[in-house]
């Protein structure tokens, strides 16, 4: 499980992954570069393994990997998948 | 998607976008893992896709580079996937088979077997069968055929995947292991008559010495014989007067007489032991053949080898005969003996011994022949039968000699084994069925029949005159003898009229042999023909042998004692 923080805090992401499954990998890889292109100052993103902590996925009512919570500010939107869509992923994050 | 505490109230409609967007990360491949809502477990996707992946590519692999052609067929028979082996195998591209029946690649005739297999597979018999499939091109493959059918998930019948392996190579390698079969059996019977060959020629030389030994005892005792006469015609012998000449003529010729007789005898045994090795190759036939005697007469040809190395040791059981072809078994006999002398340095004679045996077992003979040699090496014993394995030098050994042997003695249903120990010998031993008639195999008696009877006029034909002259000798006493060496001349006497009561002629003669002039005498007088004796030499072509074999009268085998030849003639006169 990684942490990034930005300087200030204001977004906060939850991504859910499976281990090492390959969708999980590039769904990583693609919102680390979102955030850093778009939300570098105000993300704090918190990668969670299904794998290992099974309970909290279903606390969030996870029911696919990858998936990813954008928990605040509110309201909660959830995308699904690799996350390969900049846009719709800027467009998730943005909405208040 | 179902509400849980952590989703407190939610949008109807952004429950539905997230369901959506599920499903469709779902179907675009972009999930790892899921939630059993169930077991309220992660399930994990991608490691079930990457095996079925994996699966489905290592089948993909193995159908594509498979050595047998794949298709399969749909319920209407037409094809639905072909692998590239098959459509190689074929001459089609692929895609140019997809979409036709399975029947336009199956020539007329096969058709039935093939269609008849599909049904029987689809009702579980998966039988292999041959059929013949067309090619491209117009030519016919013949394939191994294995068919399975193909069933949906609920086990219902919806094609039928069939495996063809190309036979036609495996026909033609058949084919040409076949030929190749029979050109080795053909070149193994010309290796064995070479080998035969081979083995007299090594021994020719010690042949021609052992006929020169006793012709040399002939030529000189026959010298101090001519010498002693002339000196008796000449009166120098020493003031000895006419009337004790005589007798002191007898005693001065009479030992030299038996001397070269003798001598004359070994020579003949010789040849007849010759002529034991050098039959026909046709002559396979097989008999009661003595052991002891032929073991005796391969002595006798090896003795020059086996003289200068050891001591023969010869230990014969007076075994009953076994059932064998003489000259085969001669040849086996000669082989081991030579073996064995070559297995000892020469010049050691007394150090060394060969020793052979024969001895019944049971119902076999066994043939023993031993050597003190430095015995064979581990290593080699299990080749030592192999064609062309040898360890003698370049050009003393052809390799084959024991790989005919064994040959030879399996086919007599026999055996041929080794035993070796090095520093001490080695042991051949052959072991032979008993025959289970006896066969005569001693020369039919001479019949001494007293020389009175009745005068004859006899014609001698040989183109040897020495033979002439020495018959004519014989019986010029008893009968008239007209004697010529052309059987040219003896026609002319015929056809001119002359009448005799015994034509004794030679068989194999350069200008006419016996055989033309017996058909000729035969046209111009019959009566002439039918009188005639052959006198063979034994050198015989095949064809001598059959006329031989048609001709009612016996024959006179050269050498014979005088007492014979007069004993046969006086029989015809009579």
């Amino acid at each position: 499980m990684a942490k990034i923080r930005a300087s200030k805090p204001g977004l906060r992401l939850r991504l859910y992954i499976a281990g090492n499954a390959p969708n999980s990998l590039r769904a990583i890889t693609n919102l680390k570069a979102i955030c850093d292109e778009h939300f570098a100052t105000e993300c704090v993103l918190e990668i969670v393994d299904l794998l290992v902590h099974p309970a909290r996925a279903l606390a969030d009512g996870i029911i696919v990997t990858p998936t990813l919570l954008k928990l605040s500010p509110l309201p909660v939107q959830r995308v699904i998948g690799t996350l390969s869509d900049t846009n719709q992923v800027c467009l998730a994050l943005a909405s208040r | 998607m179902t509400g849980t505490k952590a989703r407190p109230k939610q949008d109807l409609a952004q429950r539905l976008a997230e369901a959506e967007a599920t499903i469709e990360a779902l179907l675009s491949g972009q999930i790892d893992a899921v939630v059993d809502s169930k077991t309220q477990s992660p399930v994990l996707l991608f490691k079930a896709q990457d095996a079925l992946r994996e699966s489905e590519e290592r089948y993909r692999r193995i159908v594509e580079t498979a050595n047998e052609g794949i298709w399969t067929i749909d319920t209407e028979e037409k094809i639905t996937f072909v692998n590239p082996r098959l459509a190689e195998m074929l001459g089609y591209l692929p895609d140019k088979m997809l979409g036709r029946s399975f029947l336009e690649f199956i020539p007329e005739a096969s058709r039935v077997p093939a269609v008849k297999q599909v049904e029987r597979s689809r009702d579980g018999n998966s039988e292999e069968i041959e059929v013949k499939l067309a090619r491209n091109n117009g030519a016919e493959l013949w394939v191994l055929l294995k068919t399975s059918p193909i069933r949906d998930t609920d086990g219902a019948y919806i094609g039928t995947l069939s495996m063809m392996t190309d036979r036609t190579r495996h026909r033609q390698d058949e084919e040409a292991l076949r030929k190749s079969e029979e050109q080795q059996k053909k070149m193994q019977s010309q290796l064995m008559v070479s080998d035969r060959m081979a083995s007299v020629g090594t021994l020719a030389a010690g042949v021609a010495h052992e006929i020169n030994n006793p012709l040399a005892a002939v030529i000189a005792n026959l010298d101090y014989i001519t010498e002693s006469l002339r000196l008796m015609i000449s009166g120098d012998s020493a003031g000895v007067s006419p009337t004790r000449s005589n007798a002191w003529l007898l005693e001065e010729i009479k030992t030299p007489l038996d001397d070269a007789r003798e001598a004359a005898q070994r020579v003949r045994f010789i040849v007849r032991d010759l002529k034991i090795f050098s039959r026909s190759t046709d002559d396979e036939e097989r008999g009661a053949v003595n052991v002891d005697a032929i073991m005796e007469s391969s002595l006798r040809m090896a003795w020059n080898e086996i003289r200068h190395r050891a001591t023969l040791v010869k230990l014969y059981g007076r075994v009953p005969a076994v059932d064998a072809n003489e000259a085969r078994l001669g040849q086996v006999f000669l082989n081991l003996v030579v073996n064995a002398a070559q297995a000892l340095p020469a010049g050691q004679a007394e150090r060394n011994e060969i020793r052979v045996t024969t001895r019944l077992e049971g119902e076999r003979v066994v043939i023993e022949v031993s050597d003190t040699g430095p015995g064979i090496p581990p290593h080699i014993i299990g080749r030592i039968f192999d064609a062309f394995f040898t360890t003698k030098a370049v050009g003393v050994g052809t390799g084959l000699g024991l790989a005919i042997c064994q040959r030879i003695v399996t086919d007599m249903s026999g055996t041929l084994t080794v035993e070796s120990e090095v520093g001490k010998g080695t042991t051949f031993r052959v072991s032979l069925p008993l025959a289970r008639k006896k066969k005569s195999d001693v020369a039919p008696p001479v019949e001494l029949v007293p020389a009175a009877g009745r005068r004859g006029r006899i014609l001698v034909v040989d183109d040897e005159e020495l033979v002439v002259r020495s018959v004519k000798r014989i019986l010029s006493k008893e009968h008239d003898v007209v004697a010529t060496v052309s059987a040219t001349e003896a026609l002319a006497l015929c056809a001119g009229g002359e009448q005799f009561d015994l034509i004794l002629c030679d068989l194999m003669m350069p200008e006419m042999t016996g055989m033309d002039l017996h058909r000729e005498l035969s046209l111009v007088a019959p009566e002439q023909a039918d009188r005639m004796i052959f006198v063979t030499g034994g050198a015989f072509t095949e064809k001598a042998w059959r006329f031989l074999s048609e001709t009612p009268k016996e024959h006179l085998e050269k050498p014979f004692a005088s007492a014979n030849l007069r004993a046969i003639v006086q029989r015809y006169l009579r």
